[in-house]
């Protein structure tokens, strides 16, 4: 050690962000022995990747990738897994920080088994934030069927205190009088894997998101294609459930745009290419329009396009779609020009998905904690220091890149931590 | 487009687009954002997607003899719905620039009036003629004290009863202008109906013809023009009708007491008896319906021209468009037509000599100036936006589709 600082070295790793990149990040850095500090600001963990019917590269669906992932984080002693946790303020330099966290409460302790004596007795309901509002459950509730931690959670805005769930448990596990934690680590590092919100669509005035039920959102319709979406994984149009008959896929709703984000969301292309292979599996004969600019269809992907574009009820069309009027039967017209004939085309279909982009999450908390990040908000890793940016956080990215990145992130914490 | 299309960018041409205010050309990315949300464009080869591209490629040829350009109004919803702040509305606003001049005749004219450094010899030009035949009509003098300013003597008096010398220097300077700027201007909507039609790539055996096309598609295309229904169509850009027709408005005014006065001085008063005839030959008085349109109308022309000139100045603020000699040239220019004609009926009516004359020489000048530059600057949209809009109503026409 030739520069050895005077300040501690403590050695440690927070993560922030437990989705699929934290928890990449924090598993590399656990399995060779550091200790780290996961904390989510959800419910549960496994961010996005949970919230999603199947993913890239193979298809699988969430439980595939990130049940080994809670597994390994259960066996691992060395990692301490803090969720509905925030950063509130971080202080020291590489090598030590002391970062404050606060715990909201949950006001369900770890006696609790699922057993959904609770749910079956709450009065109050809630919009259910996990599937975009599209259904509702009790002020009383399971994040999803496959929350992990697997414990249930008041969401105390709709709580009324009523306290007829701690009378329906029998294993004492509801505390409706549980206080917020607020509590500080040290450690050498952080990692940065606060990840993405999809971008607003209501934003694009244009699109007219809010007007119609008929338009949703690519996350939206990962949702409704999901066995533990709000249809059970039937595609159907939210308000009527009508089995729609035709969709229309909008891409770079609100990326590429410098109105809105002016990057490429990257993943969107493929996302929607993903969701005609749900649709396909339903309705089998549903006429598909996809409206774009370019495909981005990167390496092997080129394979996947290829197979999609052979359907001959499925039409891509070069043409931005810029405007969506709303019909009399709960469908939509989308407009766009073809830019290869010229002409413009006034597409009515039963159902129009929104390819929203991928913004950072955590914009705000950012500028509040100091960190760098770029004009769009992205965190950028702290070359000399322990700020390390990982996944989603750091740049638009699909599950295998925030993997790969969040290995990364995990070498930088250790060299970090090592210095 | 056609298989194995050769594209032969126009260097020239693109370096012109860069400067003329459409440098935002090449961050265009061609997603037809603007096709879409344009309230003018058609269904059928809408505008102004395909006009970026032709423009990206330098297609000079295809842009000059397409109506879409000169039929876009700048609303400016497909600048503001860009995602790559291309502009289009601006780039559009550039190429019929560029058009102007390319039909422009005489070419030297046209050139001359497209550039902002040629605008001292702009100025000079109009101002040196009025003040030559000034000097040559021998009236060079302001009235003696006591005497009444009287722009009927600004040329001087003689005693012919049929036309007083006034009337004919200011008819010998402006009947030609006119006739010049006339002949210009079908000489440049000539060319432009002639390319529009090659563009359209039919052979029609059936012309219309001179009454055919006026009534079937000139007069319905004025009339469009003078309720204005596609400004009203514009989203962003809609404060601009409130400018634009008062402005428009004022013009058919101004041209109906020209055609008045011209009437009563030259005309009429060739009928009556002396007495009478010095009257018609004075100035028309102020209770004259004719003269409180005149005034009206004065007002309007510069009350409208006042809100373009702020509507255009809030937008170079906000950064919605760069601010281009071709633009403002129009602005100033009639602004300098209603101020200086405004000042001298004033100036006159308060009896100031010095100043009623030299505010009536100034609005000769700009009078001048516009009838002049009229076919080459801005101003010429109203010659070639109303030739596309009749084309407009040709290319849908029995003439053009085999029914």
């Amino acid at each position: 050690m030739t520069d050895e600082s005077s300040t501690t070295v403590t050695g440690g790793v927070l993560v922030v962000g437990g989705g699929i990149s934290g928890l990449t990040a924090a598993l590399e850095a656990a399995e060779v022995g550091k200790d780290v500090f996961l904390v989510e600001q959800n419910p549960y963990m496994g961010g996005r990747v949970a919230q999603l019917n199947q993913y890239f590269p193979k298809l699988c669906p969430p439980s595939c990738g990130l049940e080994i992932n809670f597994k390994r984080v259960k066996n691992n002693r060395k990692i301490r897994m803090y969720t509905m946790t925030t950063v509130q303020a971080v202080a020291g330099g590489p090598g030590s920080y002391q970062v404050t966290l606060e715990s909201k409460p949950r006001f369900v302790n770890n006696n609790c088994t699922a057993c959904n004596a609770c749910v079956a007795v709450c009065p109050e309901e809630r919009d259910n934030p996990f599937n975009f509002g599209m259904d509702k459950t009790k002020a009383i509730y399971k994040a999803h069927d496959m929350a992990f931690p697997m414990k249930y959670v008041i969401d105390m805005v709709t709580c009324t205190k009523c306290g007829k769930c701690k009378e329906a448990c029998i294993y004492d596990a509801i505390e409706l009088d549980m206080q917020p934690k607020t509590f500080t680590v040290d450690v050498s590092a952080i990692v940065w894997a606060t990840g993405w919100k999809p971008y607003d669509a209501s934003r694009m005035t244009n699109l007219k998101f809010n007007e119609s039920n008929a338009i949703i959102t690519n996350m939206m319709m990962e949702r409704l294609a999901a066995p533990n979406g709000p249809t059970g994984g039937k595609i159907l149009r939210p308000g009527d459930n009508k089995a729609p008959e035709s969709f229309a896929f909008v891409q770079c709703a609100g990326s590429r745009d410098e109105n809105h984000l002016e990057y490429c969301s990257y993943v969107c292309c493929m996302a929607s290419m993903k969701h005609i292979t749900y649709i396909r599996a339903q309705y089998p004969e549903a006429k598909i329009y996809v409206f774009y600019i370019d495909l981005r269809t990167p390496g092997k992907y080129e394979k996947f396009r290829e197979k999609l574009m052979a359907d001959p009820n499925t039409q891509f069309i070069k043409g931005k779609v810029a405007d969506i009027i709303a019909e009399a039967d709960g469908g939509v017209t989308v407009v766009a020009e073809n830019a290869l004939t010229g002409d413009k085309i006034k597409q009515k279909v039963d159902m129009a998905i929104l390819a929203t982009g991928m913004e950072p999450a955590n914009k705000e908390q950012a500028k509040a904690l100091g960190l760098a990040t770029d004009s769009n908000g992205f965190i950028l890793s702290d070359a000399n220091g322990g700020m390390i940016a990982a996944g989603c956080a750091k740049k638009v990215a699909d599950v295998v890149t925030c993997a790969q990145s969040s290995t990364a992130a995990a070498l930088k914490a250790i060299q970090a931590s090592r210095r | 487009m056609a298989e194995g299309m050769r594209v032969k960018p126009d260097l020239e041409f693109i370096r012109y687009m860069k400067k003329a205010g459409g440098d935002s050309l090449k961050k265009c990315y061609q997603c037809a954002t603007c096709s879409v949300v344009c309230p003018l464009s058609a269904d059928k080869k809408p505008f102004p997607r395909k006009e970026m591209i032709w423009a990206q490629w330098g297609l000079k040829d295809k842009l000059v003899a397409d109506p879409d350009v000169m039929l876009c109004h700048q609303c400016g919803d497909c600048t503001a719905y860009c995602p790559r702040g291309a502009k289009p509305g601006e780039v559009l606003g550039a190429i019929r620039a560029y058009a102007y001049n390319h039909y422009g005749f005489p070419k030297g004219l046209a050139r001359l009036a497209s550039e902002g450094k040629n605008l001292p010899i702009l100025v000079a030009l109009p101002a040196a003629i009025i003040l030559l035949f000034w000097f040559l009509s021998g009236g060079m003098q302001l009235p003696a004290a006591g005497e009444a300013v009287d722009f009927g003597h600004f040329f001087g008096h003689w005693d012919w009863p049929w036309l007083t010398k006034n009337v004919f220097f200011i008819d010998i300077i402006f009947v030609p202008a006119f006739f010049f700027s006339l002949f210009a201007a079908f000489k440049g909507g000539a060319a432009m109906w002639g390319q529009m039609v090659a563009g359209l790539g039919v052979s029609s055996n059936f012309r219309p013809s001179v009454p055919q096309f006026t009534t079937e598609f000139l007069l319905p295309a004025v009339v469009e023009i003078v309720q204005h229904k596609r400004f009203k169509d514009c989203g962003t850009n809609y404060d601009r009708i409130k400018g634009h027709l008062p402005l428009l408005l004022s013009f058919i005014g101004l041209f109906a007491v020209t055609a008045y006065s011209f009437l009563r001085k030259d005309f009429v008063s060739l009928f009556v008896g002396k007495e009478l005839q010095h009257v018609l030959h004075g100035p028309i008085p102020l209770s004259d319906p004719f003269k409180l349109l005149a005034n009206i109308s004065a007002i309007a022309l510069i009350v409208g021209i006042g809100i373009l000139w702020s509507n255009r100045l809030r937008m170079q603020d906000e950064q919605k468009v760069t601010a281009t000699f071709f633009d403002w040239f129009l602005i100033v220019e009639i602004m300098t037509v209603g101020v200086t004609g405004l000042m001298a009926e004033v100036s006159r009516l308060i009896d100031v000599a010095p100043l009623a004359y030299l505010f009536y020489y100034l609005h000769l000048v700009a009078v001048l100036m516009l009838f002049l530059y009229m076919p080459y600057t801005k101003f010429a949209h109203l010659v070639y936006r109303t030739v596309a809009m009749a084309f407009e109503r040709y290319r849908e026409s029995g003439f053009v589709k085999q029914p």
